[in-house]
């Protein structure tokens, strides 16, 4: 049986038709049509589907849908502008990060988060804040280096609030 | 296909309302979901192979648990605290370093965020590494039933792989943790640093008084079908002078009180020989012993 569940995609009011076995990734994917967030591994192992949920990076295929009724979610949709992109993926880009780019919606959602709360981090505290996100291309240096570069502004500056 | 349910109940009444009415299907409590829904969906990618009673998910969610508070001279941590919360939290910080540093060890941000401590206690993982900090914090669990609240130490709480002293209509509700006067210290090895299962954990706390170890406990995990409390090796060390020979000598004795298996993660040989020496690690930490030896 499924349920509708409400919540506050990227800024605008959703309601989603959800089963109690759905996870929020699925929703989101195919639900809602948002194809940001990747299934890598759909066991919480490598944050390609990471969205920030009420400020907080979450695994999405980790959250069941049925638990984020009047919550807030933001997916890589909301965060990058409607003209150009947001400062940390311009950082990411202009830095050769991104191999295959699978990964990259998920390292930009989890470094987001991160900057939010944490805006001048150094190297080994964006590592950490990383270390849920997989990357099997190994450009785990560069993307580490592009979050410190965009958090000191070398890519633009970056509003400290969501969507 | 199998059939799921969902339940968010907002009081415990109607926590039981819902138990008595979905006998006979499998009720599972969801928490941080870190741990049950990846085992949903790994269900749910298999082809199923006969025929299972409807699961029931019962989100803890709405009961209150989340949140760290003093409460006669304890720290009183709800079973809904998420490991981040957990980590930042300014009374855990200054009375329960131990639990900070274990919390920092555990998968990786974006888990923490989502995953409870009540969630990984009673999933009872012999692996888990909130464990070995509570045990030998002497931790005390607060299950709540039908007839009221009862309190379980943890040493007495876990009796299998999954397996705990509470009732199938028991909640975690919240951990009890007196700070005392001694320090502890956590110690992994895991196959790296982030997101990875510990090959062997241990946690220690010691008293340390003129130089000589007075209180002490040790726990091992990963290493037996529970985290194990291991008495011989903390009594070993009880009156002997507080030196890394004696730490090392008394953790040597944990190899007594473990029974480890192979696994994907390493071999019962390897985890006997590691044992001792995390188990001494953290024993060394715990006092603040700088063994230049090692």
């Amino acid at each position: 049986m499924k349920h509708i569940v409400s919540f506050v995609l990227n800024g605008n009011p959703v309601e989603a038709a959800v089963a109690p076995e759905h996870t929020l990734l699925e929703t989101l994917r195919d639900g809602l049509g948002l194809t940001s967030p990747k299934c890598g591994c759909n066991h919480g192992d490598c944050g390609s589907c990471t969205v920030i949920l009420d400020g907080e990076a979450v695994k999405s295929c980790l959250v069941l849908a049925m638990t984020v009724g009047g919550k807030r979610i933001e997916t890589l949709e909301g965060i990058t502008p409607r003209e150009g992109l947001h400062p940390v993926q311009k950082a990411m880009h202009e830095m050769g990060a991104p191999q295959c780019g699978y990964c990259t919606p998920g390292m930009v959602m989890a470094s987001v988060a991160y900057l939010r709360k944490n805006p001048a981090p150094n190297l080994e505290e964006v590592k950490e804040a990383l270390s849920g996100n997989l990357c099997r291309c190994a450009s785990y240096d560069k993307y580490a280096n592009a979050v410190v570069a965009a958090s000191r502004g070398e890519f633009g500056a970056m509003s400290k609030g969501g969507v | 296909m199998r059939q799921y349910r969902f339940h968010a109940p907002t009081t415990f009444e109607e926590l039981f309302r819902i138990l008595d009415a979905e006998k006979g299907a499998e009720v599972r409590y969801l928490a941080g979901g870190t741990d049950l829904v990846p085992r949903i969906s790994r269900e749910r990618e298999t082809i199923p192979t006969g025929d299972k009673p409807p699961l029931v998910l019962v989100s803890l969610a709405g009961l209150g648990l989340a949140g760290v508070e003093e409460r006669d001279g304890e720290v009183r941590i709800g079973a809904m605290t998420t490991l981040s919360d957990l980590q930042a939290n300014p009374l855990v910080k200054a009375k329960l370093p131990v639990l900070c540093a274990a919390v920092g060890h555990m998968a990786g941000f974006s888990i923490r965020n989502t995953a409870t401590l009540g969630g990984n206690i009673m999933n009872a993982s012999p692996a888990a590494d909130s464990l070995p900090p509570l045990m030998v914090l002497d931790a005390t669990f607060i299950l709540r039933g039908r007839n009221g609240e009862r309190c379980v130490k943890a040493a007495d709480f876990f009796t299998g792989p999954g397996a705990t002293a509470a009732q199938a209509d028991e909640i975690l509700v919240a951990v009890s943790v007196k700070a005392g006067s001694g320090s502890a210290a956590f110690h992994k090895l895991g196959r790296r640093a982030a997101e990875t299962l510990s090959v062997v954990n241990a946690a220690a706390y010691v008293e340390v008084e003129n130089g000589v170890f007075t209180t002490t406990r040790v726990a091992v995990g990963s290493a037996a079908p529970t985290v194990r409390s291991c008495r011989k090796a903390a009594q070993a060390l009880e009156g002997k002078s507080a030196t890394a020979d004696a730490a090392r000598t008394a953790a040597a004795l944990v190899v007594d009180e473990i029974a480890p298996i192979t696994d994907v993660r390493a071999s019962d040989w390897y985890r006997r020989k590691v044992a001792p020496v995390v188990a001494a690690r953290a024993i060394l930490a715990a006092a603040g012993i700088h063994d230049e030896g090692r």
